[in-house]
């Protein structure tokens, strides 16, 4: 029996929320004003940000539709660390004291509604075939910057996957690329952190049917400063709260290919 | 006739009929040997034995690397690797590398030694045009010259770190890769990757970028007395993440499963195409129980 697909002609899409309520609910608010059928979440509620367990009720309120990421597949099945993927010795000393952070404080409750996601979902979006997926329609945590993306890979990642329009997010800065035979690659971007612009504020993205697809990135402003105080009173490293306030990324930089990294201040 | 190292000839390893089996899951990695084991360095540590003299792996022709990207790039390949010996001897690396960058991003392994202003003149308009990522791998074994030299011979520190230079003013932000080599040489507890962090630092490097290596005992490197992986090693352990579930490696005289054995007969999975290579691959070699221990990658990343 062929799936039955939910049919959409607009919708808001965002990844990576990384324990970041104050942009989830900026972004939420945002969304309501722009006329979309539903709103989709690509996975990573917690990390790096304060009060991991804030962000769940406003998920569960809004119907956010949401799938799972590296990080909520580690808090669910009781993992010690977050399998974000990364090889390299400071980007794991990070890692492990976010993990650590917001394994503790993530509710049981809240650790089986992430167990309970789904790890992929499709839905067709007017004549398109989407399928949402957190690093990559193989591997969850895979690792799809824009630079390091090849057009051959995307073709035979979609192929396998039946879908013209491929949705991931894991890498934290968002992109767009419409390939030759009509299909469609986007990274959403993520809610959780600035995107290593010197802007403070954050990204999701908004996909409207047509005869083409339209992809509209929607930057977000919200209380960033609060934000980085209240990682500040948590204890949580002071590399963070910096990130937050300048829109720098300080840490999680050495899996960035070169291109993205010169973008950077560090 | 070209004289093997004494570590390649001896059989190294379970024979491959008795070796567990690593699945094939896709390729995603494509590593191109470009120049075999010719290189303008003879490091004392060099799983390959690459030299000046009589390369026991030859380079390879233009016609074979533009074959292997292209069937590389239909099966789905996500990185290429240009590696050797030294990538920059071979007289036609500039537009191999225009080529393979047309296809994915692309990683140079170098030495750094012949990285002049021009060159670096000309990596960077590559780097600038290509749709994809430009990455410049330069190794450096120790951050101390005399150390540093020790290994890999008079001379070789201050053109890496003369190279690591030319490419920053340029924009490129170069990978250094350091094995572990000197790392006893150093107080313990003394961090190398801090140190290679701070050296770069005070280099002017702004974004410094560390790789670190663990040495293996295969080429000029002898070989310890560990014993090949077997089926017991590796229960629970999940195969598909070792770097011969989706790496292949051209080189002269066919395809092979992993940078670390190209050249082995014992991990040459064709001698034709790329895609006939596509298949699981013998865990024969003592090399396969560092990856299996360590967890490491031949990529950046």
């Amino acid at each position: 029996m062929p799936e039955q697909l939910g049919e959409y002609r607009r919708i808001a899409v965002f990844g990576g929320v990384y324990s970041n309520a104050l942009a989830l609910e900026a972004l939420l608010a945002d969304a309501r004003t722009r006329d979309v059928e539903a709103v989709f979440c690509l996975g990573d509620m917690g990390g790096f940000g304060p009060h991991p367990d804030r962000v769940f009720p406003l998920l569960r309120e809004h119907g956010v539709l949401a799938i799972q990421g590296n990080y909520d597949e580690s808090l669910a099945s009781g993992r010690t660390d977050c399998g974000c993927g990364y090889t390299d010795p400071r980007d794991n000393h990070y890692a492990v004291i976010s993990y650590r952070y917001t394994f503790e404080g993530t509710s049981t409750e809240n650790k089986a509604w992430l167990g309970a996601l789904p790890r992929h979902r499709r839905l067709k979006l007017g004549p398109h075939r989407v399928l949402m997926c957190h690093g990559s329609p193989r591997v969850i945590n895979e690792f799809l910057w824009e630079s390091a993306t090849p057009n051959g890979l995307l073709r035979h990642l979609m192929e396998r996957a039946e879908a013209d329009v491929m949705l991931c997010t894991h890498t934290g800065i968002k992109w767009h690329r419409a390939l030759p035979d009509a299909r469609h690659a986007i990274n959403v971007g993520v809610i959780g952190r600035p995107e290593n612009d010197g802007r403070t504020n954050v990204w999701y993205t908004v996909l409207t049917a047509g005869p083409d697809l339209a992809v509209e990135f929607v930057p977000v402003a919200y209380d960033h400063e609060t934000l980085a105080r209240e990682m500040e009173q948590e204890g949580l490293p002071a590399e963070f709260a910096e990130t937050v306030r300048t829109g720098w990324w300080t840490t999680c930089l050495e899996n960035m290919p070169a291109r993205e990294r010169a973008r950077g201040r560090y | 006739m070209t004289r093997l190292p004494v570590a390649m000839i001896k059989p190294v390893g379970t024979s491959a009929g008795q070796a567990p089996i690593a699945p094939f899951v896709g390729l995603a990695t494509l590593w191109v040997q470009i120049t075999g084991t010719w290189c303008n360095l003879e490091c004392r540590h060099c799983i390959n034995a690459s030299g000046p003299k009589s390369p026991w792996i030859k380079p390879l022709d233009a016609a074979t690397i533009a074959r292997a990207i292209r069937e590389a790039e239909g099966a789905g390949v996500k990185e290429i690797y240009f590696t050797g010996g030294e990538p920059f001897l071979h007289g036609e690396i500039l537009p191999l590398l225009e080529l393979a960058l047309a296809a994915a991003p692309t990683t140079v392994l170098t030495n750094g030694t012949l990285i002049g202003p021009e060159m670096a003149d000309a990596l960077a308009a590559l780097a600038g045009r290509a749709a994809y990522s430009l990455e410049l791998r330069v190794s450096l074994d120790d951050t101390d010259q005399e150390k540093n030299d020790r290994i890999r011979g008079a001379g070789a520190w201050g053109k890496a770190v003369e190279a690591v230079r030319l490419l920053r003013e340029r924009g490129l932000l170069p990978i250094v890769t350091a094995t572990e080599i000197t790392r006893d040489e150093h107080p313990a507890g003394s961090g190398m990757y801090e140190r290679f962090r701070d050296f770069l630092h005070a280099q002017g490097v702004e974004r410094p970028r560390v790789k670190i290596m663990p040495v293996f005992g295969l080429g000029r490197q002898p070989a310890g007395a560990t014993p090949p992986l077997t089926e017991e090693d590796l229960e629970g352990f999940d195969r598909s993440v070792l770097q011969c579930a989706d790496a292949r490696v051209v080189a002269a005289g066919g395809v092979y499963a992993c940078p670390i054995l190209a050249g082995l007969e014992g991990a040459r999975l064709s001698t034709g195409s790329l895609e006939a290579s596509f298949q699981p691959t013998p865990l024969y070699h003592p090399a396969c129980v560092t990856c299996r221990q360590t967890g490491m990658t031949c990529r950046n990343s």
